[in-house]
């Protein structure tokens, strides 16, 4: 039941596609479902940090980097990117820098949390004027969400490489995790047996994210439609990724199919907001100034992540159960 | 010496005023006595208190509470100007009060818009590049380090690469656009001009220490209530009182008292109540700006300067400057709503400096500005003519229009004045009467520029544009130079005629280029105070003149100005 | 004798004792005063409830005043309780002697310029109409006071020879839109969004409104038929010598 999904998916690939990709997809599904991605996870942390690290530049460097502490993100990412880089190449690299690396990112953007709760209370009118502060204060769950790719790369520590799919050792470790009294979080990821934990940490981000799309788009006063979307989507997201964590069958049908909504819509942004930064006043002239102030070019990426999560959770085995 | 109390006097929305202030009695004798807290006295009373001299400084209007005392409100903001009785003439008067004069610790930082831009290098060199106006006793890199250390200071936003004058970036990231600002940007792209986006302005974009970022409220000019815009007020005036500067307001200043010995020794004052006071010092700072400053000289006239103290040279007074403040006003379809965000924040200097062909020398600046509904009606009135029933029109549709002035250098000239009128204020005192006439170079240059700043506004797509003359900022009056035959105040602001007897403040200029001259009133002041403190006790007991740089001090900045901001490219 | 004239729908039809002029209806920065600070919210609320009352002219001089200023400001559009007072508040700077900061050379102080020029224009009624100019018809008094603001005074007047008379428009026409415009009824006709702090601005760019603020709703309509101040067709400014305003700095 719980490999519904990918069972389908394989079988169909099998017969629809053309030989080559047909297996390729297959041994990719193959691969997510034993938790054997560590390398290709890590490549996808090291771009996404280097995304964020960009994003959470140009957002402090709007914030004049006012307090020092604006400046650990920024190399956080960094350190991010490159340890995760390394985790492509490197076992030790993935397991233990990267590790720490992402713990490191994580716990800063819980504290970033906190800076920008304070900054938000610190302007004029503070917690009296909720909306107009939230708005136009330092946006208060982007440090959350600054730890998505810290998320991903925790996740990925975990992991087992490509190369340990059908290796001996992963076979005896498989059966042994079977035992009674085995069972354990760490294990439970190593195998690819996560998708009720990724179901729930969608809904997280799903929130962070939409609440950003939600008080950014209000702040434009939703002047086209298509501005509705991310905020129509996330409860869809939220909801879908809830059932999840109940019933497989959701985690089969509804979660793929909200997510890769969520991932399209994110595309669509994506291209909404390059085309509106390319408008305004100025336009490519004044590029630096416009991505500063223009639509956020990053952000409708962030909420195509959510829908990657979500998809990447269909595809996931369920925990054992306890 | 006595403690004042001044607990819960706000300044912005988090700062509070430091309590207790240091206060002086009348004969105990300090060190400098500054007449005029504003833009320069701020700074010079932080700098010289941080070095521990004994400082008093004389503020003819109040010692603001922000919270209190200031509106958000147009008209409720009348107090922060320099109301008393003032006589202009000439052939082009210019208007002085709101436009031009504040009132009150703070000075004219209370109400400017604060846009901060440099001068540029050619700003000091003007005779010798064109054949007018004059030099500065120093140039533009004498003052570099000074302007980057304000910039951090006060501190100024702006975008990370400044391309005009000596290029350079600013340590706090510019500010989002407005209406107006996208109408400039938008009608300068068009015509290939370049522009800056956000900046530079003396208006923070993010916290900065006990300060909140900008609101966008567009009330700049009625004063910040907020506290994100700088003035001396908040930025340096604390830092002064926590090291034991008196800031004593509501004092004004009718006459500096020569002593038979050819120096200076005190400042005689009239309080609140109209009780004439005292205060004796061993030098004296003159920091009222461009009016107050060479008016207050000319009323300290007395035996051996009989036309007024330090006017040896008779250009004491001489050689006023405003700028050309033409705004040209556009109607667009759309809705602009020009009343949000800051008046100031967005620029072009692309006209700054001099073009061999071009039929005038010198140049202007195109800059964004934000009147408010009464102001705006004015503009319209002087603008269209409006009146009547035209006006409410016009007025119904202020939305849909945007303003973007021009700002332009106009050349000292000997001929453009401060002098006394007969007529008296209400301490007695004779009032200032101020002359001005343009010029045929400066008619030139405003006739170019208001066409210039026209096409950008059709540019941007107006469909109607309008133009209203007017002036802004006032400078020169005590200008500084090397030979004392043709100025008043050598490159530290010492007048030439008494050692102990200084200016400091926009009066000095000798020229004003195309750039708002706030940041480089405040520069000035931290390099005279820097010297002061070089020159230690000799100000007080010696007429040696010592002309050597002192080097510039990074140990007496206020608090927050290390470590903040981004790191700047140049 | 007509001493409104109202302006005119282009369908036909009067348009008068509105609440609120402009194309904002709906708008009201009053209501917004709970978010404004405590200063601001005293000084414009007394503003509405406290008008001034009348302790430097005389009761014919207001008279005359309030009679000019109704032309200079035209309110005939608006309900009788929403009519900004605008005479009291220039009655009210006289009073205290509140100076803008400065005086033109050729110019009398402002309490003298302000009866030298009532006089000088109620004259110029009497010799041009031979009735009081509060007597005369809104076209007639508009017909003096165009020839005040054209700079071209018709009938000449002796006071014009003493006080610039452009100079003197300035000074009423000034003092008139600076109490009118400051007027939260005012700000709700033309849209300005009014006192903002703590609450500043979200939406600053294409003039779109802040969720408390309404979207303009334009209508036509045009300005009595009678009436002399409306803006040329082109909106050309007119060639004349106008001293720069006072207002704001930069």
């Amino acid at each position: 039941m719980s490999f519904a999904l990918t069972t389908a998916l394989e079988q169909n690939a099998e017969r629809a596609l053309p030989k080559p990709i047909g297996i390729a997809t297959t041994s990719i599904l193959e691969h997510i479902r034993h938790g054997c991605f560590q390398r290709s996870l890590c490549l996808i942390v090291s771009a996404t940090s280097v995304a964020s690290g960009l994003e959470v530049g140009y957002e402090h460097y709007k914030g004049s980097y006012s307090n020092p502490i604006m400046y650990t993100p920024v190399l956080l990412s960094g350190a991010l990117a490159g340890s995760s880089l390394l985790g492509v190449f490197s076992r030790w690299g993935a397991q233990v820098l990267l590790r720490c690396v992402s713990a490191a990112t994580l716990a800063d953007g819980v504290i970033g949390f906190f800076f920008h709760v304070r900054g938000v209370a610190r302007k004029p009118g503070g917690w009296s004027l909720p909306v107009t502060n939230i708005v136009m204060g330092p946006p208060i769950f982007a440090p959350l969400l600054f730890g998505t790719s810290a998320y991903l790369g925790w996740m990925a520590s975990y992991l087992r490489r490509e190369e340990e799919l059908h290796s001996v050792g992963a076979k005896v470790q498989e059966i042994t995790s079977t035992l009674p009294g085995s069972s354990d979080w760490r294990r439970d990821l190593r195998h690819g047996r996560f998708q009720k934990h990724l179901s729930a940490i969608t809904i997280l981000w799903a929130f962070f994210s939409g609440f950003e799309a939600l008080y950014s788009h209000y702040k434009s006063n939703f002047r086209y439609k298509a501005q509705w979307t991310p905020v129509l989507l996330t409860p869809l997201l939220m909801a879908a990724a809830a059932g999840a964590i109940k019933s497989p069958r959701i985690a089969n049908t509804a979660l793929p199919a909200v997510s890769a909504l969520a991932l399209a819509d994110g595309a669509a942004g994506f291209y909404y907001h390059a085309r509106g930064i390319a408008k305004r006043p100025g336009g490519l002239k004044k590029p630096l100034y416009n991505i500063l102030y223009g639509p956020p070019i990053f952000a409708p990426l962030l909420f195509a992540a959510c829908g990657f999560l979500g998809l990447l959770a269909s595809l996931l085995r369920r925990e054992r159960e306890k | 010496m006595s403690m004042l109390n001044h607990h819960g006097h706000r300044l912005g929305s988090m700062q509070t005023l430091p309590a207790p202030m240091r206060k002086y009695a009348d004969r105990e004798t300090v060190d400098y006595c500054i007449v005029g807290a504003g833009s320069a006295g701020g700074v010079l009373a932080q700098r010289l208190a941080r070095a521990g001299f004994r400082i008093v400084a004389l503020e003819a209007g109040p010692f603001w509470d922000t919270e209190k005392d200031w509106v958000s409100d147009e008209r409720g903001s009348h107090e922060l100007y320099w109301n008393d009785l003032r006589i202009t003439g000439g052939k082009d008067p210019l208007a002085l009060g709101a436009n031009n004069s504040g009132k009150g610790v703070g000075g004219g930082s209370v109400h400017w818009a604060a846009f901060a831009p440099r001068f540029h290098p050619s700003d000091f060199r003007v005779y010798s590049e064109d054949s007018v106006g004059a030099d500065w006793p120093i140039s533009y890199w004498d003052l570099k380090p000074y302007y980057e250390l304000l910039e951090q200071e006060i501190p100024v936003a702006g975008p990370a690469w400044f391309p005009w004058g000596d290029p350079h970036g600013y340590p706090y990231g510019p500010h989002p656009l407005g209406g107006v600002g996208d109408v400039l940007v938008r009608g300068c792209a068009k015509l290939g001009l370049r522009s800056v986006a956000g900046g530079p302005v003396a208006i923070l974009s993010a916290s900065h220490g006990d300060r909140p970022h900008c609101i966008y409220r567009g009330f700049c000019i009625q004063g910040c209530k907020v506290g994100a815009k700088a003035s001396t007020l908040i930025t340096h005036v604390p830092d002064a009182i926590d090291h034991g500067a008196e800031i004593r307001a509501l004092s004004m200043a009718a006459r500096i008292s020569l002593h038979d010995d050819g120096r200076v020794d005190g400042v005689l004052y009239i309080d609140r109540d109209g009780n004439e006071h005292f205060q004796r010092a061993r030098a004296v700072i003159v920091s009222g700006y461009a009016i107050e400053t060479p008016r207050l000289l000319l009323n300290s006239a007395c035996s051996g300067h009989r036309h007024g103290l330090a006017n040896s040279s008779g250009t004491l007074g001489q050689y006023l400057m405003a700028q050309a403040g033409n705004v040209v006003a556009g109607r667009f379809d759309e809705l602009i709503r020009l009343y949000k965000a800051p008046p100031a924040h967005a620029l072009s200097e692309e006209f700054y400096e001099t073009d061999k062909r071009r039929d005038f020398a010198r140049g202007f600046a195109i800059q964004t500005v934000g009147p408010l509904p009464a102001a705006f009606a004015k503009q319209m009135m002087n603008a269209m003519g409006a009146w009547g029933w035209g006006l409410r029109r016009v007025m119904m549709d202020m939305n849909h229009w945007a303003t973007i002035g021009v700002l332009g250098e106009i050349l000292p000239w000997e001929d453009n004045r401060v002098e006394l009128a007969e007529e008296k204020d209400q301490y007695g005192l004779r009032v200032a009467k101020v002359t001005f006439n343009l010029h045929d170079n400066d008619k030139k240059l405003i006739e170019f520029g208001k066409k210039r700043v026209m096409e950008v506004m059709w540019a941007a797509g107006a469909e109607q544009v309008v133009q209203e003359s007017r002036y802004a900022h006032l400078v020169g009056a005590a200008r500084m130079g090397s030979d004392p035959a043709t100025s008043v105040v050598d490159k530290f602001g010492r007048t030439h005629d008494i050692p102990n007897l200084f200016v400091c403040d926009g009066s000095i200029l000798p020229t004003q280029g195309s750039a708002n001259p706030g940041l480089t009133i405040q520069a000035l002041a931290a390099r005279t105070a820097d010297y002061l403190i070089k020159q230690g006790d000799a100000i007080f007991f010696s007429n040696r003149r010592d002309q050597c740089e002192p080097g510039i001090r990074y140990d007496l900045s206020p608090p927050y100005t290390n470590f903040k901001g981004n790191p700047r490219v140049a | 004798m007509k001493q409104k004239s109202y302006p005119l729908r282009p369908t036909g039809g009067e348009i008068r004792d509105l609440a609120q002029p402009g194309y904002y209806s709906g708008f009201s920065t009053l209501a917004q005063k709970k978010k404004w600070d405590e200063t601001t919210r005293q000084v414009v609320t007394e503003r509405v409830e406290k008008v001034p009352p009348l302790r430097f002219f005389s009761s014919g001089e207001a008279e005359l005043l309030t009679a000019i200023v109704s032309r200079v400001i035209p309110q005939d559009d608006r309900a009788a309780d929403r009519m900004i007072p605008v005479h009291p508040a220039i009655d009210e700077r006289l009073f205290k002697n509140e100076l803008n900061g400065f005086r033109y050379e050729d110019m009398p102080p402002d309490r003298e310029a302000y009866r030298l020029g009532l006089k000088a224009i109620d004259e110029m009624a009497q010799k041009r109409f031979h009735e009081p100019f509060v007597s005369l018809t809104v076209h007639r008094q508009e017909l003096i006071l165009k020839s005040l603001h054209d700079g071209k005074p018709d009938p000449a007047h002796r006071i014009w020879q003493r006080m610039p008379v452009h100079r003197f428009w300035t000074l009423l026409a000034e003092d008139c839109v600076t109490a009118y415009y400051s007027h939260p009824w005012a700000w709700d006709e033309i849209g300005f969004g009014g006192p903002a702090y703590p609450r500043g601005y979200m939406r600053l760019e294409n003039g779109l409104p802040e969720p408390w603020e309404v979207d303009e709703q334009r209508y036509d309509w045009n300005a009595p038929v009678d009436s002399l101040s409306e803006l040329d067709e082109q909106g050309a400014p007119p060639e004349q010598v106008l001293p720069q305003a006072h207002g704001s700095s930069s």
